[in-house]
Protein backbone atom coordinates (compact mmCIF):
# COMPACT_ATOMS: atom_id res chain seq x y z
CA UNK A 1 0.00 0.00 0.00
CA UNK A 2 1.59 3.79 -0.66
CA UNK A 3 0.84 6.99 0.99
CA UNK A 4 -0.88 8.52 -2.03
CA UNK A 5 -3.81 5.74 -1.17
CA UNK A 6 -4.42 7.26 1.68
CA UNK A 7 -3.83 10.54 1.60
CA UNK A 8 -6.78 12.18 1.12
CA UNK A 9 -8.62 9.54 1.43
CA UNK A 10 -12.73 9.85 3.56
CA UNK A 11 -12.90 8.72 7.05
CA UNK A 12 -15.76 7.01 7.85
CA UNK A 13 -17.45 6.42 11.14
CA UNK A 14 -18.73 3.52 12.67
CA UNK A 15 -22.46 4.46 11.19
CA UNK A 16 -20.88 5.49 7.71
CA UNK A 17 -21.12 9.61 8.85
CA UNK A 18 -18.67 11.18 7.11
CA UNK A 19 -15.37 12.42 9.35
CA UNK A 20 -13.17 13.91 7.27
CA UNK A 21 -10.25 13.20 5.08
CA UNK A 22 -7.11 12.45 5.76
CA UNK A 23 -4.70 14.82 5.71
CA UNK A 24 -1.06 13.06 7.01
CA UNK A 25 0.20 9.80 8.70
CA UNK A 26 1.66 10.24 12.28
CA UNK A 27 4.62 8.08 11.68
CA UNK A 28 6.61 6.73 15.04
CA UNK A 29 10.06 5.11 15.08
CA UNK A 30 9.02 1.72 16.79
CA UNK A 31 8.56 -0.41 14.40
CA UNK A 32 10.43 -3.35 13.47
CA UNK A 33 14.20 -3.37 12.83
CA UNK A 34 14.78 -2.79 9.32
CA UNK A 35 18.76 -1.96 9.02
CA UNK A 36 20.69 0.21 11.55
CA UNK A 37 16.83 1.43 12.51
CA UNK A 38 12.93 0.66 13.24
CA UNK A 39 10.74 1.08 10.69
CA UNK A 40 8.21 3.92 10.84
CA UNK A 41 5.15 2.65 11.86
CA UNK A 42 1.87 4.10 11.35
CA UNK A 43 0.45 6.07 15.01
CA UNK A 44 -2.67 7.47 13.52
CA UNK A 45 -3.94 10.12 10.92
CA UNK A 46 -4.29 13.59 10.97
CA UNK A 47 -8.27 14.05 9.42
CA UNK A 48 -9.60 17.55 8.39
CA UNK A 49 -10.88 19.24 5.49
CA UNK A 50 -8.91 21.74 4.88
CA UNK A 51 -5.52 20.49 2.82
CA UNK A 52 -3.74 23.41 2.32
CA UNK A 53 -3.94 24.74 6.03
CA UNK A 54 -3.23 21.99 7.78
CA UNK A 55 0.34 21.29 5.36
CA UNK A 56 1.50 24.78 6.59
CA UNK A 57 2.14 22.72 9.94
CA UNK A 58 0.90 25.28 12.64
CA UNK A 59 -2.03 22.62 13.79
CA UNK A 60 0.56 20.28 14.84
CA UNK A 61 4.07 20.82 13.98
CA UNK A 62 4.66 23.50 17.45
CA UNK A 63 5.05 26.07 14.58
CA UNK A 64 3.64 29.30 15.88
CA UNK A 65 4.96 32.50 13.61
CA UNK A 66 4.06 35.10 12.47
CA UNK A 67 1.17 36.10 14.34
CA UNK A 68 -1.64 36.95 11.91
CA UNK A 69 -0.21 34.16 9.42
CA UNK A 70 -0.84 31.98 12.72
CA UNK A 71 -4.21 33.17 14.25
CA UNK A 72 -5.59 32.74 10.53
CA UNK A 73 -4.22 29.17 9.95
CA UNK A 74 -5.16 28.03 13.60
CA UNK A 75 -8.23 28.65 12.59
CA UNK A 76 -8.60 27.21 9.40
CA UNK A 77 -7.78 24.24 10.96
CA UNK A 78 -9.62 24.03 14.26
CA UNK A 79 -11.66 21.24 12.97
CA UNK A 80 -8.48 19.00 12.42
CA UNK A 81 -8.97 15.56 14.54
CA UNK A 82 -6.39 12.44 15.06
CA UNK A 83 -7.34 9.06 14.53
CA UNK A 84 -5.33 6.57 16.45
CA UNK A 85 -4.64 3.45 14.37
CA UNK A 86 -6.38 1.70 17.59
CA UNK A 87 -9.15 3.29 16.57
CA UNK A 88 -8.83 1.86 12.34
CA UNK A 89 -11.50 -0.99 11.79
CA UNK A 90 -10.51 -1.26 8.19
CA UNK A 91 -7.96 0.86 5.80
CA UNK A 92 -8.63 0.30 2.12
CA UNK A 93 -6.92 2.66 -0.88
CA UNK A 94 -9.32 5.75 -0.57
CA UNK A 95 -11.31 4.87 2.43
CA UNK A 96 -10.02 4.38 5.95
CA UNK A 97 -13.22 3.19 8.37
CA UNK A 98 -12.97 4.19 12.29
CA UNK A 99 -14.47 2.76 14.92
CA UNK A 100 -15.64 5.74 16.76
CA UNK A 101 -17.61 8.39 15.92
CA UNK A 102 -15.63 11.58 18.10
CA UNK A 103 -11.92 11.75 16.83
CA UNK A 104 -9.48 13.77 19.48
CA UNK A 105 -7.46 16.76 19.03
CA UNK A 106 -4.05 16.53 17.17
CA UNK A 107 -1.38 15.75 19.28
CA UNK A 108 1.57 18.50 18.98
CA UNK A 109 4.92 17.41 17.73
CA UNK A 110 8.00 18.96 19.60
CA UNK A 111 11.62 18.01 18.69
CA UNK A 112 10.55 14.76 17.25
CA UNK A 113 8.28 13.82 20.43
CA UNK A 114 4.48 13.42 20.64
CA UNK A 115 3.38 16.04 23.18
CA UNK A 116 0.40 14.99 25.38
CA UNK B 1 16.89 8.05 16.85
CA UNK B 2 14.32 4.80 17.96
CA UNK B 3 10.63 6.14 18.81
CA UNK B 4 10.70 9.66 17.70
CA UNK B 5 7.79 10.64 15.88
CA UNK B 6 6.91 12.75 12.74
CA UNK B 7 4.04 13.38 10.21
CA UNK B 8 4.52 11.70 6.58
CA UNK B 9 4.01 15.08 4.58
CA UNK B 10 5.48 17.48 6.61
CA UNK B 11 8.74 16.10 7.49
CA UNK B 12 9.03 13.17 4.75
CA UNK B 13 7.67 13.82 1.36
CA UNK B 14 9.22 15.50 -1.36
CA UNK B 15 12.49 15.47 1.33
CA UNK B 16 15.57 15.70 -0.99
CA UNK B 17 17.81 11.99 -1.07
CA UNK B 18 21.22 12.51 -0.42
CA UNK B 19 23.83 9.88 -0.99
CA UNK B 20 26.51 8.80 1.34
CA UNK B 21 28.93 11.76 -0.63
CA UNK B 22 26.48 14.36 -0.24
CA UNK B 23 25.31 13.65 -3.82
CA UNK B 24 21.73 14.64 -4.74
CA UNK B 25 19.79 10.92 -5.42
CA UNK B 26 16.45 12.10 -5.84
CA UNK B 27 13.40 13.32 -3.76
CA UNK B 28 10.86 11.35 -1.84
CA UNK B 29 7.60 10.97 -3.69
CA UNK B 30 5.57 8.51 -2.26
CA UNK B 31 6.75 5.52 0.47
CA UNK B 32 5.06 2.09 0.51
CA UNK B 33 3.92 0.39 3.63
CA UNK B 34 3.57 -3.42 4.70
CA UNK B 35 0.30 -4.06 5.98
CA UNK B 36 0.73 -6.76 8.55
CA UNK B 37 -1.66 -9.29 8.40
CA UNK B 38 -1.88 -9.30 12.45
CA UNK B 39 -3.28 -5.82 12.40
CA UNK B 40 -0.55 -4.83 13.62
CA UNK B 41 0.24 -1.34 12.26
CA UNK B 42 1.24 -0.93 9.06
CA UNK B 43 5.47 0.56 8.30
CA UNK B 44 7.32 2.09 6.00
CA UNK B 45 9.45 -0.71 3.95
CA UNK B 46 10.24 1.45 0.80
CA UNK B 47 10.78 4.91 -0.56
CA UNK B 48 9.48 5.75 -4.16
CA UNK B 49 10.74 8.20 -6.44
CA UNK B 50 10.08 9.58 -9.67
CA UNK B 51 7.45 10.44 -11.87
CA UNK B 52 5.22 7.08 -11.89
CA UNK B 53 5.72 7.66 -7.69
CA UNK B 54 4.75 11.53 -7.94
CA UNK B 55 1.90 11.07 -10.53
CA UNK B 56 -0.88 9.26 -8.11
CA UNK B 57 -0.23 11.92 -5.64
CA UNK B 58 -0.88 14.55 -8.09
CA UNK B 59 -3.76 12.58 -8.93
CA UNK B 60 -6.42 14.24 -11.88
CA UNK B 61 -5.55 15.43 -15.09
CA UNK B 62 -1.92 16.30 -14.34
CA UNK B 63 -1.04 13.77 -12.84
CA UNK B 64 -2.47 11.19 -15.58
CA UNK B 65 -0.37 13.59 -17.88
CA UNK B 66 2.90 13.19 -16.01
CA UNK B 67 2.70 9.04 -15.89
CA UNK B 68 2.03 9.54 -19.65
CA UNK B 69 4.97 11.27 -20.74
CA UNK B 70 7.21 8.83 -18.09
CA UNK B 71 5.68 5.76 -19.85
CA UNK B 72 6.45 7.49 -23.47
CA UNK B 73 9.79 8.87 -22.54
CA UNK B 74 11.24 6.81 -19.19
CA UNK B 75 13.69 4.54 -19.79
CA UNK B 76 11.28 1.57 -18.57
CA UNK B 77 8.56 2.58 -20.26
CA UNK B 78 6.08 1.09 -17.72
CA UNK B 79 4.68 2.35 -14.64
CA UNK B 80 7.05 1.64 -11.64
CA UNK B 81 8.56 3.88 -9.76
CA UNK B 82 12.20 3.36 -8.53
CA UNK B 83 12.33 1.98 -4.84
CA UNK B 84 15.01 3.01 -2.46
CA UNK B 85 14.74 0.28 0.00
CA UNK B 86 14.11 1.72 4.22
CA UNK B 87 17.13 -0.10 5.31
CA UNK B 88 19.53 2.17 3.24
CA UNK B 89 17.68 5.35 5.34
CA UNK B 90 20.63 6.45 7.96
CA UNK B 91 19.21 9.76 8.64
CA UNK B 92 15.62 11.93 8.33
CA UNK B 93 16.21 15.56 8.84
CA UNK B 94 16.13 18.28 6.27
CA UNK B 95 17.14 15.88 4.18
CA UNK B 96 17.07 12.29 3.45
CA UNK B 97 20.54 10.13 3.89
CA UNK B 98 21.17 6.77 2.29
CA UNK B 99 24.28 4.64 2.89
CA UNK B 100 24.26 4.29 -0.93
CA UNK B 101 25.41 6.23 -3.98
CA UNK B 102 23.32 7.39 -6.95
CA UNK B 103 24.54 5.33 -9.07
CA UNK B 104 24.70 1.80 -6.92
CA UNK B 105 21.30 2.51 -6.31
CA UNK B 106 20.46 3.24 -10.01
CA UNK B 107 17.54 5.55 -9.66
CA UNK B 108 16.39 7.25 -12.42
CA UNK B 109 18.54 5.92 -14.98
CA UNK B 110 16.76 7.64 -18.05
CA UNK B 111 17.98 10.78 -15.90
CA UNK B 112 21.87 9.93 -16.14
CA UNK B 113 21.43 8.88 -19.38
CA UNK B 114 20.54 11.91 -20.33
CA UNK B 115 23.12 13.65 -18.37
CA UNK B 116 25.68 11.44 -20.10
CA UNK B 117 25.04 11.74 -23.78
CA UNK B 118 23.34 15.69 -24.17
CA UNK B 119 23.42 17.81 -20.78
CA UNK B 120 27.70 17.26 -20.20
CA UNK B 121 28.45 17.67 -23.70
CA UNK B 122 27.12 21.18 -23.51
CA UNK B 123 29.92 23.00 -23.53
CA UNK B 124 30.36 24.65 -19.70
CA UNK B 125 28.04 22.40 -18.38
CA UNK B 126 30.96 21.17 -15.93
CA UNK B 127 31.65 24.23 -14.84
CA UNK B 128 30.48 23.84 -11.57
CA UNK B 129 29.53 26.82 -9.40
CA UNK B 130 31.23 25.39 -6.06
Amino acid sequence: MRAADVLGAEVLGPDGVRLGKVLDIRLVQDGPMLGADCALRIEGFVVGKRWLASHLGYDRANVNGPALVNAVVQRLSADNRFLSWDDVAQLAPGRVEARVSQLGPVPTLVDGQIKT
Amino acid sequence: MTGRALDLTLHLLDRQVLDQDGGMVCNVDDVEFLVPDDGAPPYITTLLTGPAALAPRLGGLLGRWVLSAYQLLGERHDKEPDRIPYELVTDIAASVKVSRTRAEMGVHPGEDRARQYFVDRIPGARHESS
